[in-house]
């Protein structure tokens, strides 16, 4: 402390006797563009927070069949696709592809649908959009499930909410044996009401054939996107001496 | 520096300068102050922009490591080693290390079934779901280590299906701005068959003989660094951390706002201080997620003192219907309700702890979160899967967060041969030999009854109370 007294006592002199000022406008101008700088940075923080944590209010609303807590998270675009059940189109059709197709509000005696919702990745972009890749897995009914979820979120007002709830089947399968051979297929448009607005955006089987949603993201490291899988990946190479 | 320590060394230094001063006046002494105001207060912001960059470390780190699982889970062996650096390793189980990037894709290429892909074979599963984060970032953001939990369901269809359960302790590294994987070390607790599960067990004779199929197709570049028995042997992998002071529970301690002159640097200082407030509870928010991971790691093997140490003096234990335990030493009786400290052999108790809603105060000093846990149990040979809802409270002890309370609400038990539709079991009632100190909280059944357990926080979007619906 003594030494910044001594380094500002020729400034204080130099002051004294009509000197230069000791907070020069460009020292202020600096830092508040830093400050600026520093509320956007914390303010992307809390945006990545409040992002990652969407996925997980749904699942805890839909394990006790809130349904509207669950449509409510929704913009009023919002669009739901579940399974391969096809396309919901606006937040009032996903609330009704919930209590319509999925049973009525509130949690059923001898029924549990714990969806636990896992491992999210998130990335958020410039203009006021994120994604996230997540996984349900699911203990519920009579089996298990395991769900990956592609979902896009817009900030709306200040307020994070999904704009695309995208929800494919990986694997369901029943608890007797699990996925050795109790599998349950996808769902499909008309597998139970109500019908969706617009058809799957993806038709594709679930395990035991194979299907990957595809990322979202780049690789974080190298940047690259997604390859496309290999179809023949796992096939036996006939006729080749070094097939493995 | 943080705003409290800079406001009063600028109460000092104004002093300091007021006394040398004989002539020049207040304007003089404002204008003085002020280039040391400007100063403190760029300093102050390098400093905030430093605490953002390890709040943003973590996350990036959270991403790296769930983006290598979402690679393996789909056959992307290139792409998942592409996220080690080039000379990174991998150990697993007691396979050895593996060296390099090559070797560690080759690794891959054959515990996956041998096959450059991407892609599996038909009919093959392979989720590996990264979980329960510990992240502790160094302080100058050059290296990072991380726990983690790694679920997995592996099979192939009509052949095999198997669960899969492991702890790893991982190191990262930061290059050009990149986060990467430094070293990766999965300790394999099980791979246990459907059928029957991980009760059904037979203990491994020796521990280097378990070598995997993976292991022995392609042999590692050296040794393995720790070697032990898998379960039904209790084995604990070495942490990251020390039980005492633990870098990955610290934060801001609660930070009092400090009045600021009502000049243009004033309101600039004043700026600050809620940048530096909402910046606190964002740090925050990452330490309490490691801190219940932390609990949880401790909780799997039967580390009872560890875990009670990282409760407050007066805090409360509630588990199911169990009854309330008040005060850290009944909350260390609470946890010995679950066995014998360091369990026994063929006892598992993992509580994974999952799919955190943490919500931090304003102020800084206090949060609540919801968890849940899907809970893998076995004891005398008797598997048990469990299903339940922590919601919990802590606080902010002078910049290390504790529990204050923990609240378990069970939603489901039931024996692992014959599941939870037709079977579930009833929760335990209070202790006769280890009584509660109050009544439970909350009466309620598990499963087949099925009930809401309180939400401590609003709803999202709308911010209202939750609705009931």
């Amino acid at each position: 402390m003594l030494r910044r007294l001594l380094i500002l006592g020729p400034v204080i002199l130099g002051v004294c006797m009509g000197g230069g000022a000791a907070a020069h406008p460009d020292d202020l101008a600096d830092v508040q563009a830093s400050l600026e700088a520093l509320t956007d940075r914390v303010e992307r923080i809390q945006d990545y927070s409040d992002v990652e944590k969407l996925p997980r209010y749904y699942s805890y609303y839909v394990d006790k069949a809130q349904w509207r807590s669950v449509a409510d998270l929704f913009t009023e675009d919002g669009t739901l696709e579940i399974g391969g059940r096809g396309i919901f189109v606006g937040r009032e059709r996903a609330y009704e592809y919930l209590v319509v197709g999925l049973g009525p509000i509130g949690p059923r005696d001898g029924i549990i649908i714990d969806h636990q919702n896992l491992d999210p990745l998130t990335t958020l972009h410039d203009d006021g959009t994120a994604e996230v890749r997540a996984t349900a897995f699911v203990m519920g009914l009579t089996g298990w499930g395991h769900v990956y979820y592609e979902n896009d979120y817009v900030k709306e007002d200040g307020i994070w909410k999904i704009k695309k709830l995208h929800g494919p089947f990986n694997m369901y399968a029943s608890y007797k044996t699990g996925w050795i051979d109790d599998v349950i297929i996808n769902t499909y448009p008309e597998k139970f009401p109500p019908p969706p607005d617009l058809p799957p955006s993806v038709i594709y089987l679930t395990y035991p054939s194979y299907y990957a949603e595809p990322f979202h993201y780049p690789n974080p490291v190298t940047g690259k996107p997604m390859p496309k899988p290999d179809p023949a990946a796992g096939a036996l190479d006939y006729g080749k001496e070094d097939a493995q | 520096m943080t705003a409290k320590s800079e406001g009063r060394k600028a109460l000092a230094m104004a002093a300091a300068i007021g006394l040398g001063l004989t002539f020049g006046g207040q304007a003089a002494i404002a204008q003085s102050g002020d280039a040391a105001r400007v100063k403190a207060l760029k300093e102050r912001i390098a400093e905030l922009n430093e605490q953002a960059r390890h709040v943003e470390d973590i996350n990036q780190i959270h991403r790296l490591q769930r983006a290598y699982g979402y690679y393996i889970d789909k056959g992307f062996w290139g792409e998942a080693s592409d996220l080690f650096d080039d000379d990174a390793t991998l150990e697993v189980g007691v396979d050895g290390v593996y060296k390099g990037k090559a070797h560690i894709h080759k690794y891959l290429v054959t515990q996956g079934g041998g096959h450059e892909g991407p892609g599996l074979e038909w009919g093959q599963l392979n989720m590996h779901m990264q979980l329960q984060p510990v992240i502790t970032v160094a302080k100058d953001g050059k290296t990072a280590k991380g726990r983690w939990r790694d679920f997995s369901l592996l099979g192939k269809y009509h052949v095999s299906a198997h669960w899969g359960d492991a702890e790893m302790e991982n190191s990262y590294i930061k290059e050009d701005g990149v986060w990467k994987i430094k070293s990766m070390h999965v300790y394999t607790n099980f791979i246990a068959p459907y059928e029957g599960g991980w009760a059904k067990l037979e203990p491994v004779e020796s521990k280097t003989g378990w070598v995997s199929e993976t292991g022995k197709a392609f042999p590692a570049d050296a040794k393995p660094t720790v070697t032990y028995k898998p379960f039904p042997n209790v084995f604990v992998p070495p942490f990251h951390y020390k039980a005492g002071r633990i870098a990955a529970i610290q934060a801001p301690a609660p930070m009092e706002m400090p009045d600021r002159p009502d000049d243009a640097i004033g309101k600039m200082e004043a700026a600050a201080d809620v940048q530096e407030l909402k910046l606190d509870t964002l740090y925050s928010e990452r330490a309490i997620e490691n801190l219940q991971a932390i609990y949880g790691f401790y909780i799997d093997k039967g580390m009872w003192d560890e875990a009670a140490a990282l409760f407050t003096k007066d805090a409360t234990y509630e588990f199911g219907q169990r009854g309330v335990y008040k005060g850290q030493k009944r909350v260390r009786d609470a946890l010995t309700l679950m066995g014998k400290e360091g369990l026994e052999e063929g006892q598992l108790n993992n509580y994974p702890m999952l799919q955190p809603i943490i919500s931090v105060a304003p102020d800084n000093k206090t949060a609540k979160a919801r968890w849940r846990s899907d809970v893998q149990l076995s004891k005398d040979g008797k598997g048990k899967w469990g299903a339940g809802v922590y919601e919990n409270e802590y606080v902010n002890v002078d910049g290390t967060w504790k529990l204050s309370k923990l609240h378990y609400y069970v939603t489901m038990w039931a024996n692992y041969d014959t599941g939870w539709y037709k079977d579930a079991l009833p929760m335990e009632p209070a202790s006769t030999d280890n009584p509660p100190d109050a009544p439970p909280t909350m009466v309620y059944e598990a499963l087949p009854k099925m009930v809401i357990f309180p939400y401590h926080y609003n709803h999202p979007v709308t911010g209202k109370p939750w609705s009931g619906e």
